[in-house]
């Protein structure tokens, strides 16, 4: 893999040249998150590399929460992919590189989604480098590092970013403003940067015991922090819409008046939630929210495992920030291993005997 | 084939969802080709009383004779769809009706006055009286959701409604969580629907699309009470979409006091 330098002032200059007939998408702040927009060249002072996560994440890119998969007449059907563009997606760290890996491994092997996959073939990938904050979780996860899945990668180191070229796309991008680039790296700058990975990999303070994960959740099955958390579980289905391996969807037939074609409208769903183990006759296998909780757990931790090779959390810590009640991975995971637990579901279960 | 008699009834409530029908403007002639609409008073002034395969109930029942008319809608209907939060919950005006108090509360209001043409009763959502097929939500009905299950009914198919609360609509729509904010949203207690309209605008959502089904009331309620907010505006808050339905769970309160 060839490693530049590039001047951290003309990183700018350089988006902004690839946005040339490409939609160039990158973090801005909308309150006080910051969210993955498009962005038009001129606009280009309005990206914030000022960041630790988006509010959703880049899944939203691939599969957006809502869109419509296909028009129907008497005729027949036409799918409509007009919504996938060519794009750029700049700022996107380690994880959640990893989480568009975890769902490749979904979307693109056994069964490929021809949406995401086309959406992923048409989208480039501009990596970034990040500094963990307190919810971070990525180093337990081992998804801190990446060594895959970008086309070009920003590692900042003081004044500059080295500049990693993960593909010949990324490679191409380089090319449309070589000046921009310095092809030797120093003694110095390699010194820096091996500092750099030192002090990042000290700065993480929030652990869970992923490793064993696997295995507690399997002794544990039967205990009773499931119960506990699904008393005081909201049901709202925030966790997966914020979380970047979640993938469920659901479809939903619109039916138009007059001469009109109907459409095949594709929302993101959650496990969660009461209706996605409904079945026809009115049984519904996961009633009872603990069971929902405890199945949206085995695949962040344990099951996807088994089929994919390693459990799908990738540690990036939406779930510790957005769950009003504090259900999250290192919540649930500290209470599997007999941690206290200082999060709201753990105080209303005492409260509250189920 | 032959086209599909629709009905369109008001009870007592503002008209705002019938309003809201009548607001597709861009849509109305497609409505009024793709369906026989027999009644519906507010658009046009002759009105059958004859039979109608759908029958769409705006409203709640508030005297005797309107529960008789509802009766004698039912009979005359093929399949009923309530329609908004007062015909699906009671509304506002049923909030709190159902713990005892109305005689009371009446009197309060209206002292030693006597009706004369109209029996008052307390305010109740139409399911008290008549069995109904389905529930569109919302304080009025939003328009695209009325249309896609208004087409789904005249194609024959039962209606698609989002059961989840208002979240996930907001999620999608990428806003930062009100409650995370500290901020009194009722969006986990209330169905989705109306597109996080309010949450978008950084408003915290109100209820008006009637309780969600698993709505976690006692958990939301005790969440906001650790982040310092007081019972009473609470209960009010959360009972002023919530219909007859919020009384149990105030009785749960009162019970965990004592």
């Amino acid at each position: 893999m060839r490693i530049l330098k590039l001047k951290k002032l003309n990183l700018f200059s350089f988006l902004q040249s690839l946005s040339n007939g490409i939609e160039l998408w990158a973090p801005v702040k909308k309150d006080s998150q910051t969210v993955f927009q498009f962005i038009l060249p001129e606009e280009i002072n309005k990206i914030n590399l000022n960041f630790t996560r988006t509010l959703l994440p880049p899944k939203k890119l691939f599969i957006p929460p809502s869109f419509n998969m296909f028009q129907v007449t008497a005729k027949g059907y036409k799918e409509d992919y007009s919504w996938i563009k060519d794009r750029i997606l700049f700022g996107l760290h380690p994880c959640d590189i990893h989480g568009l890996l975890t769902l490749d491994r979904i979307f693109t092997q056994n069964f490929p989604d021809s949406y995401y996959v086309q959406a992923r073939q048409k989208t480039l990938i501009l990596g970034l480098s990040c500094w963990p904050d307190e919810y971070c979780l990525c180093q337990s996860t081992h998804t801190d590092i990446i060594e895959e899945g970008f086309d070009l990668f920003f590692s900042e180191l003081g004044d500059d970013y080295l500049v990693w070229i993960g593909s010949s796309r990324g490679d191409d991008l380089i090319r449309i403003k070589p000046e921009f680039f310095e092809e030797s790296l120093g003694t110095k700058d390699i010194e820096k940067y091996i500092e750099w990975r030192e002090k990042r990999a000290q700065a993480f303070k929030t652990k869970i015991n992923f490793v064993f994960m696997p295995d507690l959740m399997e002794l544990k099955y039967n205990d009773s922090v499931w119960e506990r958390a699904g008393t005081a579980c909201l049901a709202c289905g925030s966790c997966s819409m914020v979380c970047p391996t979640c993938n469920c969807y659901n479809v939903r037939d619109e039916i138009l008046l007059g001469d009109k074609p109907g459409r095949r409208v594709r929302e993101w769903d959650s496990c969660t939630l009461l209706e996605y183990s409904l079945v026809a006759g009115g049984e519904n296998f996961r009633s009872k929210k603990s069971s929902r909780l405890k199945l949206w757990y085995t695949h962040k931790l344990q099951a996807f495992g088994s089929k994919y090779g390693k459990p799908s959390c990738v540690g990036c810590g939406r779930c510790l920030v957005t769950c009003p009640v504090g259900i999250n991975v290192k919540s649930i995971s500290d209470s599997l291993e007999g941690k206290k637990v200082d999060a709201f579901w753990a105080r209303f279960s005492i409260e509250v005997k189920p | 084939m032959e086209k599909l008699k629709i009905g369109i009834f008001e009870l007592t409530g503002c008209a705002g969802c019938a309003l809201l029908i009548l607001d597709c403007e861009s849509q109305l002639v497609d409505i009024f080709s793709a369906a026989d609409i027999e009644a519906f008073l507010m658009a046009k002034s002759d009105n059958s009383d004859g039979p109608v395969d759908i029958a769409l109930i705006e409203g709640t029942v508030t005297t005797e004779e309107e529960k008789e008319e509802l009766l004698a809608i039912r009979r005359r209907a093929g399949l009923v769809i309530a329609i908004g939060n007062c015909a699906c919950e009671g509304g506002i005006q049923a909030a709190l009706t159902a713990s005892g108090n109305w005689s009371k509360e009446f009197r309060q209001v209206y002292k030693d006055l006597k009706p004369t043409n109209v029996r008052p009763i307390p305010s109740q959502p139409i399911d008290t009286f008549i069995k109904v097929d389905y529930y569109l939500p919302g304080c009025p009905i939003g328009q695209e959701q009325f249309l896609t299950t208004f087409t789904r009914l005249l194609a024959g198919h039962p209606p698609e409604l989002y059961r989840f609360p208002v979240c996930m609509e907001c999620k999608w729509r990428e806003n930062e969580c009100l409650l995370n904010k500290n901020i009194a949203c009722l969006g986990p207690l209330t169905k989705a629907g109306c597109g996080a309209v309010c949450p978008s605008h950084n408003l915290p959502c109100v209820g008006c699309w009637g309780p969600a089904e698993e709505a976690n009331r006692s958990a939301e309620f005790k969440l906001l009470l650790e982040k310092g907010f007081d019972p009473e505006s609470l209960q009010r808050k959360m009972a002023i979409y919530s219909g007859t339905t919020i009384v149990d769970f105030f009785n749960s309160l009162k019970k965990e006091r004592r």
